[in-house]
């Protein structure tokens, strides 16, 4: 198995979109938006943001320093965090090494044209004040959007 | 001195990212379409608000500001830029990367205020306003590209910079330069989950 799963987070640290593969065989088992996620995408933020913090503690000079990968016994976490405050998560295994191009472009060329792009999307999914600072529930439901990221990483599910 | 010059050569790799993209990555579309659309919103909310142009402006602007909040994604996506640590960088990135990638024109950034937080972008080349002559009732009120501040405005906003932006001169109105302020009010913070802090 290459990936397992997929998250994206918004500025108000909420998790916007996750995708869980389960399967070995099939590239189309697992779950989208699932409501049993929520307590493993709080953790998972949790765990990015502290690292983050700390990377960004340690660097010298100027220059921002971004996390990008964290390595456990199991598992590698693949994080790309755009200026706008955007995180694309992908938990995968040790095949291979960086996945940064691939989070680049499903940043590119997916979310960019059809949530960004997508005038009847929102682009803020906290409607108001109770839904930010990780409290919101709102997810990424946009049928183009669901369909080409799952074209896109179907290669990468099966082994 | 060896930090003007790596800021120098940091600005002049903007230029030439902003020059690339400009080159390979994006669509042309004809500039007059582009131009005679913008017109005919500006004429429609004339029209709209019975040549209030007060309101009008402010229309503009929070059309802008919509369009602001959605571009920005668009161009983190190209550029891949990180965020700027000063309002120096910010200057170059809006004039050198963004105006370029979008509009192709890289307006002059002049005008700092004492500490730092204040420049204008003189924008010689103004593609809104190209065939534009503003009517004699509409001289003195209408900020015929104030579209143009909405969208820096909602941009900034969305890397967590809070602005100001205005314009203070414009061609059609007669003055000698297009010019256009931005003012910094403050940095925003990050949010942090609930119970983080």
């Amino acid at each position: 198995m290459g990936i397992h799963s997929f998250w994206i987070f918004d500025r108000h640290c909420n998790c916007i979109y996750d995708r869980e593969w389960t399967l070995l065989s099939n590239s189309g088992s697992g779950t989208i938006n699932s409501k049993q996620n929520d307590e493993t995408a709080k953790l998972l933020y949790g765990m990015v943001y502290s690292l983050r913090t700390i990377t960004q503690k340690l660097s010298h000079g100027s220059m921002k320093n971004e996390i990008r990968t964290i390595a456990t016994g199991k598992y590698l976490v693949h994080i790309f965090c755009t200026a706008s405050g955007l995180w694309f998560i992908l938990l995968s295994d040790f095949r291979q090494q960086s996945y940064s191009q691939v989070l680049h472009y499903i940043y590119g060329h997916i979310y960019v044209k059809y949530v960004a792009n997508n005038l009847l999307s929102p682009i803020d999914f906290a409607e108001n004040k109770n839904e930010t600072r990780g409290q919101g529930f709102r997810k990424i439901t946009n049928r183009n959007f669901i369909k080409s990221l799952e074209a896109f990483l179907a290669p990468m599910v099966a082994k | 001195m060896s930090r003007s010059q790596s800021i120098s050569s940091q600005s002049k790799s903007l230029k030439i990212t902003g020059e690339e993209i400009w080159k390979n990555k994006v669509e042309k579309v004809n500039s007059e379409l582009f131009n005679l659309t913008y017109g005919s919103i500006v004429s429609q909310l004339c029209i709209d608000y019975k040549r209030d142009f007060k309101k009008v402006n402010e229309q503009l602007f929070s059309m802008g500001y919509n369009i602001g909040i959605r571009l920005i994604e668009d161009f983190l996506a190209r550029t891949a830029l990180p965020r700027c640590d000063t309002m120096l960088r910010t200057s170059e990135v809006i004039s050198k990367c963004a105006f370029k990638v979008f509009l192709n024109i890289t307006p002059t950034v002049t005008n700092w205020s004492q500490s730092q937080d204040t420049f204008s972008l003189l924008i010689d080349e103004n593609p809104l306003s190209d065939f534009v002559e503003l009517p004699m009732d509409a001289v003195n009120q209408l900020w015929y590209s104030n579209i143009l501040c909405g969208v820096l405005k909602g941009a900034l906003e969305m890397v967590q910079l809070d602005c100001d932006v205005w314009f203070i001169s414009d061609i059609l109105r007669g003055d000698p330069q297009t010019e256009l302020r931005i003012k910094l009010n403050k940095v925003l913070k990050d949010e942090i989950p609930i119970g983080e802090d």
